[in-house]
């Protein structure tokens, strides 16, 4: 965890959050899908001030063949970010960070895609963060299973994201980039909402057994209400009369 | 080669049959440039950003601006570096991993575009003389990819550095420190413009998409400054151009590269 | 058990609960029946399905495809059908059963580009799918445009007995091929006919999941005449 930043206020007398939230509230989540002319599916999501684009290929051809498997579709998963979305331009190369989030985050979306019906061909995930605030692997997970159901990548539920924490003391939902900073605990989340499933979950910093509960609790819900969100970029697109895209 | 990316015969007849008649796959006429739309400040948090489509091209540039030690043979002026990354999204024929020979190339020859053009006065941005200096990054994200990367990121790149803001530090120890909330317009001499044609057969058209990118024979990429001047040339593709077709192609690009810097100019003065 | 009506589903939504089969693009969770993909589902004699909005080509055997060659072998070319799967169309198919790799040249007869329309022998997953272009109205395809199409619209394109295809091909003098895998290809003696044409398929594309679209299409096509 980041050492203490004593000029800003987590969390006020009146319970309010350095952005101005309370301690149960997400920040604004917008999405849209089907963004990107050439991928099968994309979409575009603004979580608070992240700013992350996702794009679907497959299920198609498997290069080298032999990263195929003969049973069954594989997934891959590539989260990057660009060099300008961070404080400090980052290099474009693939850090080690970099690497374990793709990794974290294909095992959130693997329990939730059916792939055994496409043998010997990949469904491919390209995340890109293009400004960062915080919570990333969350949004990025979020955007994917809207990209991913772009796509018609057959799906048992969708996967939500969103994570929980703790700072000054308390226990909020959907920490930001300062609050993981200065915060105590810092607990990404994500949930397959109708099979109520927990497919992605790590911790940085502290915890307490109760807060842990406490956490888990108000991440699923937080998980819950970006659901609905995802749901409405994809009856946007699919279900309006007579709109265009 | 890829599956995806072999045009299909009837489409390729069908180009080469059009421009007998002067005429172009998508209706435009041989000097017309797509529908370019250029937004800036879409990348808050970087000190200049620019989203630019050309057509169904479309190509995100993010300037990130902080300290660094100058080079040493240059230590009375700031750094500037200029990349671009065709990212897997943009293209099923994408593969992830080093750059391939035509990405160096697009990031080469965007950084030229603009280094050469002497676009930023480089004196005027130095801290402390050989000790510190203001470095700027403009680097290229290629989102979607329906041909010329050239020019899309010479546009996006024009447009977010001529937008951006260069934070005010101060030296406190020897150690540059930025000034919170203090910002200076870039100190900008001339705006850059690229103009790439594509031969195919003897035509010569401008700003080829994907399908008419994919059958051409060569292609140029010409970048003007705002007086006129050629600043950065590059030749590609198999076949070569004649005498007669690099005079018609210089005075393209500084026909056409007017029209475009006046959207890049509309587009990215808000900023300044 | 009911036939319920149509709705908008996506992933993970549950269609119905009781005792129902599952089948194309559901999946059974205990009792319930969840979507698997963004679509229309249908309840139908105690059987529910979800008819996709979107979403690529699979194989089925019998099926009539568009596609284009890729490649070569000495025994067989590739053809990319815009499926995950690349089709398989061997040479004895066009050299007959004499075929010699010596003495017949592939490239000769078709080559990279070149588009044929193909009927699926064999779509088993275990390999790639067999095509053969021996048969009435299969073959290299020598004139008309390519047009690109959702596969997952393809029947709304066709329409009950074929009569939104019948309605655009009458209505614009056009003749569509129409590839159950997405690709079209469209020839008209007349330029403005083959404009309506592809307008028209266009808009099949954009509203597939509107109600009235027959009458749209309809208007669209008798507004367009001069």
């Amino acid at each position: 965890m980041g050492g203490r930043d004593t000029d800003i206020v987590l969390l006020d007398e009146n319970g309010i959050r350095s952005d101005g939230r309370k301690v149960n509230e997400t920040r604004k989540v917008s999405i849209k899908a089907g963004v990107l002319k050439n991928a099968n599916g994309s979409a575009y999501i603004e979580f608070g001030e992240n700013k992350i684009l996702v794009g679907v290929y497959g299920p198609r051809d498997v290069h080298p063949k032999h990263m195929s498997d003969t049973d069954t579709g594989i997934l891959r998963c590539r989260y990057h970010m660009s060099p300008f979305s961070v404080g400090e331009r980052k290099n474009p190369a693939p850090s080690r960070r970099e690497v374990e989030i793709s990794k974290v985050i294909k095992e959130a979306l693997e329990p939730a895609l059916m792939l055994k019906q496409f043998p010997r061909t990949a469904v491919d995930v390209f995340m890109e963060i293009l400004q960062a605030d915080g919570g990333t692997r969350c949004a990025a997970l979020t955007g994917a299973s809207v990209a991913l159901a772009d796509a018609g990548i057959p799906m048992r539920d969708l996967v939500a994201g969103c994570a929980a924490g703790k700072a000054a003391d308390a226990i909020i939902l959907d920490v930001n980039n300062e609050e993981d900073q200065a915060g105590q605990a810092d607990l990404p989340i994500g949930y397959m909402p109708n099979l109520e499933k927990i497919t992605l979950l790590q911790l940085d910093g502290i915890l307490t057994p109760d807060e842990y509960k406490q956490c888990i609790e108000l991440g699923i819900d937080g998980c819950k209400q970006v659901y609905e969100i995802q749901k409405k970029a994809l009856q946007e697109k699919y279900f309006t009369n007579g709109g265009t895209d | 080669m890829a599956s995806s990316s072999i045009i299909d015969q009837l489409k390729k007849n069908q180009i080469l049959d059009m421009l007998k008649d002067e005429k172009r796959i998508d209706g435009r006429a041989f000097d017309e440039v797509r529908e370019l739309s250029i937004d800036v400040g879409v990348i808050p948090k970087a000190e200049g950003s620019a989203r630019a489509r050309l057509g169904d091209t479309e190509v995100v540039a993010g300037v990130k601006i902080q300290p660094e030690r100058p080079f040493p043979d240059t230590g009375d002026q700031g750094m500037l570096i200029c990349t671009a990354e065709i990212l897997p999204i943009a293209h099923p024929d994408v593969e992830t991993g080093p750059p391939s020979p035509p990405v160096v190339e697009l990031a080469r020859v965007t950084d030229r575009g603009i280094r050469e053009s002497k676009m930023i006065d480089m004196k005027q941005l130095v801290l402390e003389k050989n000790k510190s200096v203001v470095g700027i990054f403009c680097d290229n994200a290629v989102t979607d990819h329906d041909g010329n990367l050239f020019d899309a990121c010479s546009y996006a790149t024009t447009a977010a550095l001529n937008s951006c803001k260069i934070p005010k530090y101060e030296m406190k120890d020897e150690v540059p420190t930025k000034v919170e909330n203090e910002f200076d317009d870039p100190p900008i001499t001339t705006l850059p413009v690229s103009v790439t044609m594509a031969k195919i057969d003897d035509y010569i058209i401008v700003d080829p998409n994907l399908d008419e990118w994919s059958i051409m024979d060569a292609r140029i990429t010409i970048t003007t400054n705002s007086d006129g001047n050629i600043v950065a040339l590059q030749k590609g593709g198999a076949d070569g151009f004649t005498h007669d077709d690099l005079i018609k192609c210089g005075e393209i690009s500084a026909k056409v590269g007017l029209k475009i810097r006046e959207i890049i100019k509309e587009s990215s003065s808000g900023g300044n | 058990m009911s036939n319920e009506k149509k709705r908008h589903v996506i992933p993970g939504e549950v269609i119905v609960s009781g005792q129902y089969r599952a089948e194309q693009n559901t999946v059974l969770d205990g009792d319930k029946v969840l979507a698997t993909v963004i679509g229309l589902s249908d309840v139908h004699d105690g059987s529910v399905r979800v008819i996709p909005l979107t979403g690529g080509y699979y194989p089925k055997d019998d099926d009539l495809v568009v596609g284009k060659i890729v490649s070569h072998s000495a025994m067989s070319w590739e053809v990319n059908i815009n499926s995950c799967y690349a089709g398989m169309l061997p040479a004895t198919d066009v050299f007959g059963r004499d075929f010699s790799s010596h003495s017949d040249d592939l490239s000769a007869k078709l080559s990279n580009g070149d588009l044929i329309v193909a009927r699926i022998v064999n779509a088993d997953k275990t390999r790639d799918p067999l095509l053969t272009i021996s048969g009435r109205e299969l073959g290299k395809i020598d004139s008309g445009e390519l047009v690109e199409f959702s596969p997952s619209k393809v029947p709304r394109l066709i329409g009950k007995r074929g009569s939104m295809i019948q309605m655009i091909e009458g209505a614009t003098g056009a003749q569509i091929i129409i590839g159950q895998n997405g690709m079209l290809v469209v020839s008209c003696d007349d330029p403005n006919g083959l404009l309506k044409a592809i307008k028209a398929i266009e808009l099949v594309e954009e509203k597939a999941h509107v109600a009235n679209l027959t009458d749209q299409v309809n208007e669209m096509l008798e507004l367009k005449s001069e």
